[in-house]
C-alpha cells in the first residue's frame, strides 16, 4: 500500500498538454513530402511504392502522394536520387470530407443503411457539433486491420495522451456510441459485422476511419478478400492517415471531426 | 549429421522415399509417396519428437504439373527441419489426413482445403476454417489460375458450431466486435452456470489473402507486406522474412546489422510483453498496476522513437541488413533509459506480486497441461509456461544470438500466473540482452550485397517471436519476385491451446486468460 502511494507521488502528471503545447515530434521520422521543383522526374518512385501511392501527374510532369494510400514507409525518401522527397514532421494527418458513398455491401439489411443514410443530411452536422461538444463516446471497430492502428487508438488512452480529458471516452457497445473509429481494410467477413454496428449506433453518428487501410485498403488493396477501405461501406466523416497513426494524429482527427 | 538421419530413415522407409536433397545447410526435404506419407509423419513426430511447426500447400502445375503438400517438422534440439513433401495430383486434389495421429496437423488440413481445395481424407472435423458462410464453393483463392482481385458473389452456406447438450446448459456467443480495443474473431461458449465446457472460436475475420497478394510481387515489395502482416510483431515478422530471402541469396549480413537486429527485436518484445503484463492488471481490475505498466510501454515506445523514429520499428529492416546505423551515437541515452525502466520494473512487479487479491485471480486460472501444450505445439510464452521450454534464439540461434547470453524461463504449472512470469522474466532478460548487444556492439557495415535472387529456390526463416515460434517459408519467382509465401505465426499454433486452457473456468475469467496469451488474430487470419 505504502509502495503504491509512493508511486502515485511520484509521477506526478504525465499526460502531455495537446493541444495546447505543441507534442515534441523531434524524434519521429517524419512523413514523406515530394518538392516538385528538385524532382527530376525518373520515376523512381513511382514504380517502387510499395502500395502505389505515388502517382505521376502528367500534367505537372511530376509525382504526387496519394497520402490515403501512403504505408509512411519512407522508401521514396531514401530511392529518390535527386533528393526530392522531404520528410515533414507535421502529424496534422486528417482529411475532412464526405465522399461519394459507394455501396457494396454484403449481407443483409442493405435498405435500413439508406434510410439511416438519409437521416445523416447535411443539417445534422451542426447538430452533431452541438450534441458532442462537451462529451463524446467512441466505440472502436476493427475491420479488418493488422492491429498497429488498435494499439496507437489505446495508446491515446494511455497516460501520456488520455483522451478522457476531452470528455471523449471509449464505450462497449456500438449503442452507447456517438462516434465510430474504424480501422482496417473492411475484410469480405467483416462487412456485415461493420454494417450491422453502423446500424446500431443511433442517429446522429460520426464515422472516423482510422489508418491508411482504412482510407484506401493501403497495401492490402485489391485482394479476393479485402473491401479497399471502409467507404465502400459506411460513409466517412473523417479520414485519419497513417500506418499506423501516431496517437497525436489520432487525436487530432478525433477533435477535427468534432471541430474543436 | 543430415546424411546420418537420412540413411536411419531410407533405412525404416525406404521404398517410400523417392528423393531427398538438403538445402540452406539445415533443411531436409525428402519427398515420399502419397500412401505413406501419414506413416512416416507420424514416425518423425510420435517415434522421434519432431512437432509438426508447420504444414502448407504450393500451386506447383506450372513446373511440374502437380500440387504439392510440405509438412514441416523441427528437430529442435540438432537445430535442423525436415520437410515431407507429398505431391497431389490435379485430378484427384485429396491427401490423407494425419488428424487423429498428428494433432497439430488439423488446423493446416482444414486452412488447405479453404485456399487449395485439397481434401484431406479421414479428416475428423472437416470444417471451413478460413472462410466463413459468404464464401461459395468451390472458388480456391491460393490455386494460381485465380485472379486476386475476384471476388466472388456472396453465398449463404451454413456453418454449424459444435453443439453441447445436456440440461441447462447454454451457448453465449462474443464478438465479432468485442468490448474493448481489440481485433475481431467469434467466441462461442457452451456453459452450464458458471464454468466454461468448451469454447469455439471462429476466426478470420481480419483474413486479407496476404499470400496471394504477396505472389508476384517483388521481393522489395512484400517486406513491406510482411511488417504488416501483424502490428505489434512488425519486426520479427519483417525479420523472419528478410532471413529466408538472405537464405536463398546466400547473402552474408555484416556484424554490426546482426547485433542491430537483435537490439530491436528485444525491444519489440520488451514494448510487447509490458502490454500485455497491463492487459492482465486491467482484466482483474487492478487499476494502478495498469497504469504503471502503460507508462513503462510508453517510456519503451520512446526508446523505440529515439532509435528509429518509428514507434512501430517499421522500415527498420531491409534485405541483406538494416536501412541506416540507426545505433551509432545513441547508445548512453538508450542505456540511461533502459535502466531507468528496469528499476521501474523491478519496483512494480514487486508491487503487484505481494497483492494477494491479484495473485489469487491468476494462479491455478486457464492451465494448459504439458502434454497438451506439446500435442498442440503450443509456442512461445504460452508453452514456456507449460513446460515445453524452446525458444528459436536458443534453438535455431539466429542473427547474433548465438553469441549473447540467454536463458529460456520455464515454468511448469501452465496457469495464468506461470505466463506472466514468464513475460516478467523475458522483460529483464530483454532489457539485459538491449544492454549487452550496444556494448558489445562491432564496428562495420549495415548491409551485405544483395544481387538478383535465382528463381524457384525456396528457404525458411524463424524467428522468436514476442508471441513466440515464427516460420515463413519463401519461394522465388522468375524476375525477383515471389511464387509463393508461408506465413505461420505463433498465434496459428496458441489459438487451439487457448481453446483448451479455458475449459473449466468460469466465464469472468476468459478475458484474463486470453490476455495472458494475447494472440493475434491478424497473425492468425493473414
Amino acid at each position: 500500500m505504502l509502495d503504491k502511494t509512493k508511486k502515485i507521488l511520484k509521477y506526478k502528471i504525465l499526460t502531455q498538454d495537446y493541444p495546447k503545447v505543441q507534442p515534441d515530434m523531434s524524434l519521429w521520422a517524419g512523413n514523406p513530402m515530394i518538392n516538385s521543383s528538385k524532382c527530376n522526374g525518373c520515376g523512381e518512385c513511382v514504380g517502387r511504392c510499395p502500395s502505389g501511392a505515388i502517382i505521376w501527374n502528367k500534367d505537372s510532369e511530376a509525382p504526387y502522394i496519394d497520402f490515403d494510400r501512403c504505408i509512411f514507409c519512407l522508401l521514396c525518401h531514401e530511392v529518390c536520387q535527386a533528393g526530392a522527397v522531404d520528410l515533414i514532421k507535421e502529424f496534422q494527418m486528417a482529411r475532412k470530407e464526405k465522399r461519394n458513398f459507394k455501396y457494396e455491401a454484403v449481407g443483409a439489411g442493405a435498405d435500413d443503411t439508406e434510410a439511416s443514410l438519409d437521416a445523416l443530411g447535411m443539417e445534422l452536422q451542426s447538430k452533431i457539433k452541438k450534441l458532442y461538444g462537451r462529451s463524446l463516446m467512441v466505440r472502436e471497430v476493427d475491420a479488418g486491420s493488422c492491429n498497429g492502428c488498435d494499439c496507437e487508438i489505446n495508446a491515446v488512452t494511455n497516460p501520456f495522451n488520455e483522451i478522457e480529458r476531452f470528455g471523449i471516452s471509449f464505450v462497449a457497445s456500438p449503442r452507447h456510441a456517438d462516434m465510430l473509429l474504424v480501422t482496417g481494410i473492411c475484410t469480405r467477413n467483416m462487412q456485415e459485422a461493420l454494417l450491422k454496428t453502423y446500424q446500431a449506433t443511433p442517429d446522429p453518428k460520426l464515422v472516423v476511419a482510422v489508418g491508411s487501410c482504412a482510407c484506401s485498403g493501403g497495401i492490402f488493396r485489391d485482394t479476393y478478400a479485402s473491401g479497399n477501405g471502409i467507404d465502400g461501406i459506411v460513409p466517412v466523416d473523417v479520414y485519419i492517415r497513417g500506418c499506423p497513426p501516431r496517437p497525436q494524429t489520432i487525436i487530432y482527427g478525433i477533435l477535427k471531426a468534432l471541430d474543436r | 549429421m543430415l546424411t546420418k538421419f537420412m540413411a536411419g530413415i531410407q533405412g525404416a522407409f525406404g521404398p517410400s522415399i523417392l528423393k531427398s536433397s538438403v538445402c540452406n545447410r539445415n533443411e531436409l526435404y525428402i519427398d515420399v509417396e502419397p500412401e505413406r506419407a501419414p506413416m512416416i509423419c507420424t514416425y518423425l513426430c510420435s517415434e522421434l519428437g519432431y512437432p509438426l511447426v508447420s504444414m502448407f500447400a504450393c500451386d506447383e502445375r506450372e513446373l511440374t504439373n502437380r500440387f504439392f503438400v510440405y509438412y514441416v517438422f523441427a528437430d529442435r534440439k540438432n537445430t535442423k527441419l525436415v520437410i515431407i513433401r507429398v505431391a497431389v495430383d490435379p485430378a484427384k486434389m485429396e491427401i490423407r489426413s494425419l488428424s487423429g495421429k498428428v494433432y497439430a496437423a488439423a488446423r493446416y488440413e482444414r486452412e488447405i482445403k479453404d485456399l487449395f481445395g485439397i481434401v484431406p481424407v479421414g479428416h475428423h472435423n472437416p470444417k471451413r476454417l478460413v472462410f466463413h458462410s459468404n464464401w461459395p464453393k468451390g472458388a480456391y483463392p491460393l490455386r494460381k489460375d485465380y485472379e486476386i482481385s475476384h471476388r466472388p458473389d456472396v453465398a449463404r452456406e451454413t456453418i454449424k458450431f459444435q453443439k453441447v447438450r445436456g440440461e441447462g446448459v447454454y451457448e453465449i456467443p462474443v464478438g465479432p466486435v468485442h468490448a474493448g480495443i481489440i481485433e475481431p474473431g467469434h467466441f462461442r461458449f457452451s456453459v452450464a452456470g458458471e464454468p466454461i465446457i468448451n469454447l469455439e472460436a471462429q476466426l478470420y475475420y481480419t483474413h486479407k489473402g496476404i499470400e496471394k497478394l504477396c505472389e508476384g510481387k517483388s521481393i522489395e515489395q512484400c517486406l513491406y507486406i510482411a511488417e504488416r502482416i501483424s502490428g505489434d510483431e512488425t519486426f520479427a515478422n519483417s525479420l523472419a522474412y528478410c532471413q529466408a530471402v538472405e537464405k536463398i541469396g546466400d547473402i552474408r549480413i555484416p556484424g554490426r546489422a546482426q547485433y542491430t537486429r537483435v537490439v530491436f527485436a528485444e525491444l519489440e518484445r520488451l514494448i510487447c510483453h509490458l502490454g500485455d503484463l497491463g492487459g492482465i492488471c486491467l482484466d482483474t481490475g487492478y487499476g494502478f498496476a495498469n497504469g504503471q505498466f502503460r507508462m513503462l510501454r510508453g517510456w519503451a515506445y520512446n526508446i523505440a522513437d529515439e532509435l528509429c523514429g518509428m514507434r512501430f520499428l517499421r522500415s527498420v529492416n531491409r534485405i541483406g541488413g538494416v536501412r541506416k546505423d540507426f545505433i551509432a551515437g545513441k547508445e548512453a541515452v538508450v542505456i540511461q533509459l533502459l535502466k531507468k525502466l528496469h528499476t521501474e520494473l523491478t519496483d512494480t512487479v514487486g508491487i503487484i506480486k505481494s497483492n494477494s487479491m491479484f495473485m489469487d485471480r491468476v494462479e491455478n486460472t486457464g492451465i494448459l497441461k504439458t502434454k497438451t501444450a506439446g500435442d498442440l505445439n503450443a509456442v512461445g510464452p504460452g508453452g514456456r509456461a507449460s513446460g515445453i521450454g524452446h525458444d528459436v534464439r536458443k534453438d535455431f540461434p539466429y542473427e547474433a544470438y548465438g553469441e549473447l547470453k540467454l536463458k529460456i524461463p520455464v515454468y511448469y504449472y501452465g496457469d495464468v500466473n506461470c505466463r506472466m512470469n514468464v513475460k516478467i522474466d523475458e522483460c529483464f532478460q530483454s532489457l539485459e540482452m538491449i544492454i549487452s548487444a550496444l556494448e558489445s556492439m562491432p564496428e562495420g557495415k549495415i548491409t551485405g550485397q544483395v544481387g538478383l535472387l535465382e528463381p524457384y529456390r525456396f528457404s525458411f526463416g524463424m524467428t522468436e517471436a514476442p508471441r513466440g515460434e515464427n516460420i515463413h517459408f519463401v519461394m522465388t519467382g522468375e524476375n525477383n519476385t515471389l511464387l509463393r509465401y508461408k506465413i505461420r505465426t505463433p498465434s496459428f499454433c496458441n489459438w487451439p491451446a487457448l481453446c483448451v486452457a479455458v475449459k473449466g473456468n468460469i466465464v469472468p475469467d476468459f478475458p484474463l486468460i486470453n490476455k495472458s496469451f494475447n494472440l493475434s488474430y491478424a497473425g492468425n487470419d493473414l
